[in-house]
């Protein structure tokens, strides 16, 4: 190499490293004297707004005879407010150029509003409202009962593999409360009333439970007097919030079960418990994630759906959640392929992971993934806003919107053979066959 | 007084008065409308042909590739599915990589890479751009297409063809194009196993040379990159895809439907029933009614506000969401309003589907409804330029719809100046509830006789999930039943297979009447192949015989030798037990289905003959014995369909036989009282002698 050519290159190294801190997402964050947590990111590249609220209650602070009751709840959350009439809560945003929608996790449960940015106050209000003083009826309550089973068909009772994660669930956790899931099961839906309602409501839907995430075509200065404006007056909750402490015990035994679905081809799903999100392991976990299943040199999309053909699809999701989750690898046989054959065509690929170190020219191409994943993770106002609130909410750190790629970027190949032999235990896992109905005896 | 105490002071005070200036009551005012500013794409057209648009966006510092192929809408016919497994099998390799090295380069660099019929994406961050874009140039210019991965990709598309077989959207879908455009129209063609086991590597390669095409294909380059450096990768990479003269096609669809039809597909399981309420529409991208018509949409059904969500999911609470689309298209376009509705409120839903329908064509809209929905839609278009390759979509649509180069800079100006006129003519015009298919997919023992009564000719027209038409009547297979077990129930009900076995000769005597005459039929066989037929009207008679070898047909004195078909019937004849030796005799059973003779459930068995006849018989399922035998036979007079019915099985000698044949050949029945059966009584082979 020539001197000047390297004189150029390093020129070039150094305007990337100044690009990268350009692309930086640079927020504000405070708390209001009533605990409510708030976060502002200004980008002006496009004249719109988005303004959420994540409160931090899911289905796991149900009670085992009310599932489905947060997202019940939320749904509710749309109905009105001392000063918004039933119904009018949707007219108004779509009404004024925006979208909206809510959805509920076993850990949080997520609103939003993305408006045009001159309607910044508009959101700020509507949000206000029903965190101040919601207004629901029993119409509401009975009309959205409805609803909410109708979804629950739509997604899960008509769909094919659809109830694959209350299964999974269900047979993962004994004593946890994330063994239901968010959307609950019919008996208690049926059974929730509008005073369990309220008193959820006065509990958990209160500031210092909550975190104002805003993202977009805003000014600093001016949305902290709006948000002052509109949030301070909502009075702190006072009353006692169930956070689950219960700790799942370990899966010693493997647990095998069969669910007969309305499906044509059978499906495969090994599930493992893994840490909690944000610990370290959790970070290699992810990396393995995207060994297994990111790309179509993946390992498991390489050997079972190129190479074996075994699968029609196949995947693998770490449902890390605030205390410890799963991971699951799922596959769909091709046509005319047992169940048993891929499960041990996905045994191979697992047992590879937990014996194999991986190569350095594997390791990189993770690390760029990584990456990559990483940066393209903020490309909307929403996406980041809702990022800046999981981070905060999560790990008590919103700037780890910056910086967590630092803890992928410290995660060793060692690492990721110790997460594999420790996590993916045979013994230690929980394998559902999905059959079509046709093959139940 | 401390410091400290007065500074609370001061906090409280300005809180005091920040809370006072809220007056929650009033929905805040919004503060000056921000100035939604459309970018330029810049563009440039390759030597051969490739138009390139760029938008430049340094947001986040990743740049997307994305080629779309603007071919014509292609008849696939028998290879249906062809374009898709074209698209699947480019990217699999080129002439300088295979597929794994393909698959390793692009998750190396972190990048995104897919292929379908329609186009190449790719996504990486900047400082890798140059690899992608060197494997797609490969791509699109020097595919290779290779049986092994050919082979994958269709058991692929075939296994994920019976996964949809189960899905309720994906059936849905399928009857909808066949309803709207036609299964001739490339819009409704479906792929279906056999058509997916027709394509081949040359079909491959054929439509890939054919329509894959530069010249009539668009790259669009967006984001962190400059129009120089798009150029250099341009040339460098994509100049080398070779154009050629892309076929012109006639596209064929069909016409809306002139009365409201009602088309059912049955999923006897399901909890809730997928709705669609459509028809094809003509409506091409830029007509000057193009911002009524979305607006009307907007306002019946394409925003959660809309009627129909409020009505369907807000007011009656049937269903979790409501929703209706007007698409345009330079061919054929489409209505399609859907939503999906628990059993017992179908046809309730249907209701308001159609209510809220023929409002928009009967009443004007408010002014006020018209400006919230305006408001709705102008928000959605700011939306919508968050992401940078909206640039680039605008601009390629200009060009692909011959839209006029300031359709998307005059979007806002032209969606404002609808009125409520507009909008009621355009109502007019595209909102036809009285002209539509009302498609339901669902559980038709539950809701299909409540939805009859929204066909304007008083029947439901049923489907299977490839939109063929079928008989609800027909049952399903189970699925653990298979030919050679109907086979074995039928030869155990009617004697066993040893005994039948054992069967050396057998002579039936029949009476009966055809038209009011009395006949007698004498039927003789003798095993293996050897046959007598008598018909006796009284006043003449007709003798059918063969002896193994040849055929004769003789009555009043004279004699004729049968050839061809009618020699090819007879032999058929001739086997008294055809189904226990099958396979000896070159028959091909199937097992075809299941269906109803005189109400009672039969296993529909296809028999294929060697001489490429075929009959279809209907074994009963409770029973094992054969209730209906169905044929189509060429005859010198034509083609006659034959269905013999039999009934009153009796027994003789241990072996089962009807007591009542009713044979139906067109418009004409012969009802027919077996009157004795005689087994093994020795008739001689001269007996059946052709002279």
């Amino acid at each position: 190499m020539s001197k000047k050519l390297f004189v150029i290159a390093a020129l070039f190294l150094m305007q990337i490293g100044i690009k990268a801190q350009e692309k930086k997402i640079n927020f504000t964050e405070y708390n209001l004297p009533n605990g409510l947590h708030v976060i502002l990111h200004q980008d002006h590249s496009t004249p719109i707004v988005a303004v959420s609220v994540m409160y931090h209650v899911g289905s796991k602070n149900e009670q085992p005879n009310r599932t489905g009751f947060a997202h019940f709840f939320e749904h509710l959350m749309f109905e009105g407010s001392d000063n918004i009439a039933r119904g009018q809560y949707f007219k108004i945003v779509q009404g004024n150029g925006g979208t909206l929608n809510a959805n509920t996790t076993f850990d949080r449960t997520f609103y939003y509003e993305v408006l045009p940015s001159n309607e910044l106050a508009l959101g700020l209000w509507l949000e206000s409202e029903r965190m101040l003083h919601l207004k629901i009826d029993s119409i509401g309550v009975e009309t959205q009962r409805k609803v909410v089973k109708e979804e629950k068909k739509q997604r899960i009772d008509n769909q094919p593999y659809g109830s694959l994660l209350e299964e999974v669930f269900k047979h993962s956790y004994k004593v946890h409360p994330y063994r239901w899931t968010p959307i609950g099961s019919d008996q208690y839906i049926d059974k929730a009333s509008l005073k369990e309602f309220m008193d959820f409501y006065k509990t958990y839907y209160v500031p210092n439970n909550a975190t104002l995430s805003i993202s977009g075509d805003i000014n600093i200065d001016e949305a902290k007097k709006l948000v002052a404006k509109y949030f301070a007056d909502i009075p702190r909750g006072t009353r006692k919030m169930n956070r689950p402490t219960v700790v799942e015990p370990p899966i010693t035994h493997e647990i095998r079960d069969t669910v007969y679905d309305n499906i044509q081809l059978p499906a495969v799903v090994e599930t493992y418990r893994i840490p909690a999100q944000g610990t370290k392991d959790y970070y290699a976990i992810n990396m393995l994630t995207t060994l297994l299943s990111q790309g179509k040199s993946s390992w498991l999309q390489k050997t079972l759906v190129d190479k074996k053909q075994a699968a029609l699809y196949t995947g693998a999701f770490p449902f890390a959640l605030e205390d410890p989750g799963l991971f699951i690898v799922f596959g769909i046989a091709n046509a005319g392929v047992k169940p048993q054959q891929l499960e041990s065509d996905i045994d191979s690929v697992i047992a590879k992971v937990r014996t194999t170190e991986i190569s350095d020219k594997e390791f990189q191409k993770l690390r760029n993934q990584i990456e990559t994943n990483f940066v393209s993770k903020a490309s909307t106002n929403l996406g980041i806003a809702e990022q800046l609130a999981n981070y905060y909410v999560y790990f008590g750190d919103a700037n780890l919107i910056n910086t967590e790629i630092d803890r992928y970027m410290k995660v060793t190949k060692e690492d990721l053979l110790k997460a594999a032999q420790k996590y993916f235990a045979p013994n230690s896992r929980v394998i559902l066959y999905y059959l079509p109905k046709s093959a139940k005896k | 007084m401390n410091i400290k105490k007065f500074l609370t002071l001061i906090i409280l005070l300005t809180s005091a008065t920040l809370f006072a200036q809220v007056d929650r009551s009033k929905m805040p005012e919004p503060g000056p409308a921000p100035e939604i500013k459309i970018a330029d794409a810049e563009t440039f057209t390759l030597d051969n042909g490739l138009k390139v648009f760029v938008v430049e966006n340094h947001k986040l510092p990743e740049v997307s590739f994305s080629i779309m192929f603007n071919y014509p809408p292609v008849s696939e016919k028998e290879y249906a599915g062809l374009s898709n497994i074209t698209g699947s099998l480019l990217g699999t390799a080129t002439k300088t990589m295979t597929k794994d090295e393909i698959d390793e380069n692009i998750d190396f660099i972190g990048a995104t890479l897919s292929t379908s019929a329609k186009g190449v994406y790719g996504n990486a961050l900047k400082k890798n751009i140059d690899v992608l874009a060197k494997i797609m140039g490969d791509i699109v210019a020097n595919p290779k297409f290779e049986k092994t991965e050919l082979d994958k990709i269709k058991k692929r598309t075939i296994s994920s063809l019976k996964a949809g077989e189960k899905e309720p959207s994906t059936i849905a879908d399928n009857v909808k194009n066949v309803l709207d455009f036609g299964k001739d129209s490339p819009y409704g063609e479906i792929e279906t196993e056999k058509t997916v086991k027709n394509i081949t590597i040359d079909k491959c390669v054929e439509f890939y040379d054919n329509y894959m095409r530069p010249n009539v294909s668009y790259l669009a380059i967006v984001g962190d990159i400059n129009l120089d450096e798009a150029k250099n990768l341009a040339d460098k990479y994509f100049a080398n895809w070779k154009k050629g003269n892309v076929p012109a096609v006639k596209f064929k669809s069909k016409r809306p439907p002139l009365i409201r039809k009602v088309a059912m597909v049955d999923r006897p399981s399901a909890v809730q029933s997928v709705i669609h309420i459509t028809y094809p529409v003509k409506l091409k991208p830029g007509d000057k009614l193009g911002f009524a018509a979305k607006v009307a949409n907007a306002i019946l059904g394409g925003a959660f506000v809309s009627r129909l969500n409020m009505d369907l999911r807000e007011k009656h609470a049937y269903t979790y969401g409501a929703h209706s689309t007007l698409d345009d298209d330079i061919y054929m376009g489409e209505f399609d309003a859907t939503c999906e509705a628990r059993n017992a409120v179908t046809d309730s839903a249907v209701t308001q589907f159609l209510y809220e329908m023929k409002k928009m064509r009967s009443e004007k809209v408010t002014e006020d409804e018209l400006n919230t929905v305006k408001k709705f839609m102008i928000g959605q278009f700011a939306r919508s330029l968050e992401n940078p390759s909206t640039i680039a979509r605008f601009a390629i649509n200009i060009e692909r719809y011959n839209l006029p180069k300031d359709y998307y800079k005059n979007y806002l100006k032209n969606l404002d100046a609808v009125t409520v006129d507009d909008v009621y003519k355009a109502s007019k015009k595209y909102i036809k509830p009285d002209k539509a298919y009302v498609l339901v997919v669902g559980n038709n023992s539950e809701v299909g006789k409540k939805l009859k009564k929204f066909s304007l000719s008083g029947k439901i027209d049923y489907y299977d999930t490839y939109g063929n038409k079928v008989d609800p009547d027909a049952e399903k297979l189970p699925a653990d039943i298979t030919v050679d077990q109907v086979i074995d129930n039928y030869l155990k009900a009617i004697g066993g297979k040893d005994k039948i076995a054992n069967i050396k000769d057998e002579t039936v005597a029949m009476e009966g009447n055809i038209q009011g005459m009395n006949i007698k039929i004498t039927v003789v066989r003798k095993f293996p192949n050897k046959y007598y037929f008598n018909l006796d009207l009284g006043a003449m008679q007709q003798t059918q015989k063969f002896d193994g070898k040849n055929a004769v047909v003789s009555g009043m004195g004279q004699s004729k030798k049968l050839e061809g078909d009618q020699l090819e019937a007879l032999k058929e004849e001739s086997e008294m037990y055809p189904l226990l030796r099958y396979k000896e005799l070159g028959i091909k059973p199937e097992l075809i289905g299941l269906g109803k003779v005189n109400d009672k459930s039969a296993y529909k068995v296809k028999l294929t003959f060697p001489n490429g006849n075929s009959s279809v018989i209907y074994i009963d399922a409770d029973t094992g014995l054969k209730l209906r035998e169905a044929s189509s036979r060429k005859t010198p007079q034509g083609e006659f369909a034959t269905t013999v019915d039999f009934s009153d099985y009796k027994d003789w000698n241990g072996i089962k036989y009807p007591g009542k044949i009713v044979q139906t050949v067109g418009p004409q029945t012969i009802d027919m009282t077996v009157k004795e059966v005689k087994i093994n009584s020795g008739v001689k082979d001269d007996f059946f002698k052709v002279d």
